[in-house]
């Protein structure tokens, strides 16, 4: 079942003779539980493409829907409505919320939404992400490797359509970058969470059940590993 | 290459670059303000201590001979010394010296009263003009607070002026320091980026300052000109304030701004030389929380995004402290001026005016003038669109009350079991109190007579037969009871006076009449001493015993009243009759009761201008605070709001934590004060035994809720501008910018 559709997106920054085409022309189609890896180097506009996907940023044209709802639709207010519940973005610096306990960070999606978290659920991915004891601390107090588990948490809280993470493993080291990406392959079988990962290091890539490749703003490689 | 990149940074980041050329300028204009206004005060102070008493620094009573005058002149700290032949009251001739160094006042003038023999007695100085040069003698009791009250108001307001420059520089520099990192990284030293800096701060705030500090000086020769307007030479004896402006003034203030400023933008090179370059680069200045906290009260009213607000309050406690302190003292200072003067002037009316609504219209103080003396007593009574004229001089006595003169109700509160010494003290004869004498004209004591229902007689007195129930602390409602036992007036009735001092000296009078009803005169009666008997006399009466008992005050006074329903104009004709009468014989003073009334109201405005504009300066210290806080926070903030946005804030719940975090910077405050108002009015109320029902007909709601508002508003706009900025913000952008890790 198909949960994510791109069909042309264009992303042009700039004006005039300024303009760079950070996304040009992009056709995707991911279907629920998939683990996508979209590869590519530095300036390739795979970010562009996840801040599009996530509704953090519009498309200068095409089309994105995500889970039946068309994105280049949503006002600013729809746009954070559809973050709180549809996506779970992870990103490379954690972006923790540094005033609120690891708990309050997690549950923070669920407390925009006056929603009471289910409990087993929440201590389900808290036990599986190895965060249980943690709770009650501050970000700041937290190592790296950690402060992204707490970030993973929060993105699978609501049970987001897609998961999209950023080059969550650049600033770990390598034990707690295996820890990771174990973890998202963890959430995308036990919860069959669709992840979509970013990354420019092909042996993470590797982990993935698909590839895709970018490179000057365009798809140059789709390929199905299982 | 330094200029030109501050350059460029001043153009690129316009709003950061404004908030501190405000803060600058106003923080210059209202210390120039402060400053030149403290200075005019001080100034009036000193001119006005130097025409009542004296420029002179020490003084010497009675007169020398011209040798020890010379001596004295050729003393090296000594700049004059002259003969003041009025001298002090009582005293005669004095010699006034003046010194160069006012310090050393104490001890040259002893060392000038050993050289040529002068007893310490006869040394006296002038320790309120030498007290506003803060210089103090230990044998000098009294408290003299005025200049260090003055001081303290105007470092205090200094220091909260200062502390403003300081922090919309620290915000404007924080958000520099990764800037800084990456120059120091490339290899730029300490020295370089702290030019860098300084060169920017004086960029930014030469002509602020400059500007500031010109305003300043212009806005305090208009409050003197307000002060001069408002009290005029209403006050009898006050003199016209002239502007006055120091260079020393103004290089102080000049000198604090400059400081502050520099001290501001070196600090975050300070900071930046303990960094390694990786950290200044990877330096957000971001808010946050060392440990857990909980903002439950917010939770409940604003829900997850009060819980944000408070936090994120928490997390710039440091930032917003002056903010939270200058709008705490500012809305409590300004209820509590509000609710004293509102109960100071109720207690006025209901003591003062309306008590002596209908005693006098006019009062003309005769200088240095006896009663007895005074020549132009038919020549005032007979005055066109006068009611009465009463011309009169008190006089201090002495008189002893037998223990079987004290009436039963005065027995029935302790007699004077509870008199302090100073007012009755026992002797053999029973107890010596004070019996005040008013010696009035004898056509007015005739009327007094007729008016109390005796035969008038101009050889006798009438004695105010009453005394408070001293054991009943309600000044507002007090209680008499006759003082005298049954008292037995006729032919042998008679009061023996002792003089002040000295109980040799005795007058024996006739005595008329007792009395509970007083003379239509502007006096108060029993009001510190409770136990004073007070005497009433024609003069003609005192010219055959003064000789025994003197005592008198100076002055005499001439109590006028004018016909029912009398206006101000013809109040001042009344005035100027008189002051023609005596022109060339006598000195006088004159007040009357309609611009006095108005006078009052006048100067408790004018105390609440002053007062009231001290409060508003401390608000606008605390919005200030606020509006640079706020400025820059969006800067400062712009990861932490990203952050937000990313997982689903709306803009509607970012503007809700705004509400919540303008609502408890400026409603914190408010609630904090408003306890401690009520308590202190309470206790007011209580000290003046004034019903509550009274005050609060009367209470200053209207103010106290327009300050209150004017606080709300303001943090709301503050708050307001903020929102906007950060409505600005490119979400993808900034998660994409890495310098905001």
């Amino acid at each position: 079942m198909e949960i994510l559709k791109c069909e042309g997106v264009r992303k042009v920054y700039g004006f005039g003779g300024n303009q760079v085409t950070a996304l040009d022309g992009i056709d995707l189609s991911v279907n629920r539980g998939e683990f996508v890896a979209i590869l590519g180097a530095s300036g390739s506009g795979k970010s562009t493409l996840l801040h599009i996907l996530g509704s953090v940023d519009k498309p200068t044209g095409g089309k994105v829907i995500i889970d039946g709802t068309d994105l280049s639709k949503l006002n600013q207010t729809q746009a954070a409505i559809f973050r709180r519940r549809k996506v779970g973005l992870v990103y490379q610096f954690y972006n923790l919320i540094p005033t609120l306990t690891v708990r309050k960070n997690i549950l923070m999606p669920l407390s925009l939404d006056k929603k009471t978290p289910n409990q087993e659920y929440f201590e389900k991915v808290v036990e599986s992400l190895g965060i249980a004891d943690k709770l009650d601390a501050m970000p700041n107090q937290l190592s790296g490797g950690q402060q992204q588990r707490v970030s993973i948490a929060r993105s699978l809280i609501y049970r987001p359509a897609l998961l999209l993470a950023d080059e969550p493993t650049g600033n770990l080291d390598q034990k707690n970058s295996r820890e990771v990406i174990d973890m998202l392959k963890l959430s995308n079988r036990n919860l069959e969470q669709t992840i979509l990962l970013i990354t420019h290091d092909e042996k993470i890539a590797l982990e993935a059940e698909r590839i895709i490749t970018m490179e000057d703003g365009r798809i140059i490689g789709d390929e199905r590993r299982r | 290459m330094w200029k030109e990149y501050s350059s460029n940074y001043i153009k690129n980041n316009r709003s950061s670059s404004l908030s501190v050329i405000i803060a600058s300028f106003i923080s210059a204009l209202l210390l120039s303000l402060l400053c030149g206004s403290f200075y005019n005060l001080w100034k009036y102070e000193v001119e006005r201590i130097e025409l009542e008493e004296g420029g002179w620094h020490s003084r010497i009573l009675g007169e020398l001979p011209s040798k020890d005058l010379e001596t004295i002149k050729s003393f090296a700290n000594v700049e004059d010394a002259v003969v003041n032949e009025k001298g002090q009251k009582g005293t005669g001739p004095t010699v006034d010296i003046f010194f160069n160094d006012k310090k050393a006042v104490f001890s040259d003038t002893l060392h000038i009263a050993e050289q040529l023999g002068i007893p310490q007695e006869k040394i006296v100085y002038n320790y309120e003009l030498l007290a506003m040069y803060l210089i103090r003698d230990a044998s000098d009791t009294a408290p003299r607070l005025l200049f260090l009250l003055f001081l303290l108001i105007t470092l205090a307001a200094s220091f909260s002026l200062i502390v403003i420059i300081h922090n919309s520089f620290a915000v404007s520099m924080n958000q520099r320091i990764h800037q800084f990192g990456i120059f120091s990284s490339i290899g730029a030293t300490p020295k370089q980026i702290r030019t860098c800096l300084l060169q920017e701060a004086a960029a930014l705030c030469a002509g602020p300052v400059l500007v500031g500090n010109l305003l300043g000086i212009a806005g305090s020769a208009g409050v003197i000109h307000l002060s001069n307007r408002m009290l005029g030479s209403g006050i009898a004896g006050r003199h016209k304030a002239s502007f006055g402006y120091s260079p020393v003034v103004l290089a102080l203030t000049l000198l604090v701004i400059i400081v502050t400023i520099g001290i501001s933008a070196w600090l975050p090179a300070r900071r930046l030389s303990k960094l390694t370059p990786l950290e200044a680069i990877k330096n957000t200045g971001e808010l946050q929380l060392r440990h857990k906290k909980s903002s439950r009260l917010l939770s409940l009213l604003f829900g997850i995004e009060g819980e944000l607000a408070g936090n994120a309050l928490k997390a710039q406690k440091k930032a917003l402290r002056t903010a939270s302190l200058s709008l705490l003292a500012s809305f409590l200072g300004f209820s509590l001026m509000q609710c004293f003067f509102s109960l100071s002037q109720i207690s006025t009316r209901e003591t003062y005016f309306e008590r002596y609504q209908d005693v006098w219209d006019i009062m003309t103080t005769v200088k240095d003038t006896d009663v007895d003396n005074f020549t132009e007593t038919a020549a005032v009574q007979a005055l066109e669109g006068i009611k009465s004229a009463v011309i009169y001089q008190k006089a201090s006595a002495k008189r002893i009350i037998a223990e079987e003169e004290m009436s039963e109700e005065m027995k029935s509160f302790g007699g004077f079991a509870q008199a302090p010494a100073d007012y009755a003290s026992q002797t053999e004869g029973g107890w010596l109190v004070n019996a005040p004498i008013v010696i009035m004209d004898d056509q007015s004591f005739s009327a007094y007579c007729e008016q109390i229902g005796i035969i008038p007689r101009l050889d006798g007195a009438v004695i105010l037969n009453q005394i408070r129930d001293v054991t009943n602390p309600d000044f507002r409602h007090p209680v008499f009871v006759p003082y005298i036992k049954a008292p037995d007036v006729g032919e042998n009735a008679v009061s023996v006076l002792r003089q002040s001092g000295s109980n040799e000296e005795t007058a024996e009078i006739f005595v008329l009449s007792y009395t509970q009803e007083v003379p239509a005169l502007r006096e108060e009666y029993a009001t510190l001493d409770y136990y004073e008997l007070v005497h009433f006399i024609p003069v003609s009466l005192w010219k055959k015993i003064k000789g025994q008992i003197g005592g008198t005050e100076a002055d005499s006074y001439i109590c006028v009243r004018g016909r029912e329903g009398v206006t101000l104009e013809e109040l001042h004709t009344i005035q100027g009759k008189i002051a023609q009468l005596v022109d060339g014989k006598y000195t006088i003073e004159q007040e009357n009761r309609i611009q006095e009334y108005e006078l009052n109201n006048r100067q408790i405005q004018g105390m609440m201008a002053v007062f009231g504009a001290f409060c508003i300066l401390l608000a606008i210290i605390g919005i200030g605070n606020v509006f640079s806080n706020t400025l820059g926070f969006v800067r400062q903030r712009k990861r932490e709001f990203a952050r937000y946005m990313s997982i689903g804030l709306t803009p509607e719940e970012l503007k809700k934590m705004f509400c919540a975090e303008a609502a408890v910077v400026a409603g914190r405050p408010i609630l904090i004060s408003l306890p401690i108002v009520v308590a202190a009015v309470g206790f007011m109320l209580k000290a003046s035994y004034m019903e509550a029902g009274v005050f609060m007909a009367k209470a200053p709601y209207i103010p106290i809720l327009l300050f209150m508002l004017a606080i709300l508003a303001s943090a709301a706009l503050a708050y307001y501008l903020a929102w906007r900025n950060v409505q600005k913000i490119r979400l993808a952008e900034v998660l994409k910018d890495d310098t905001m890790l």
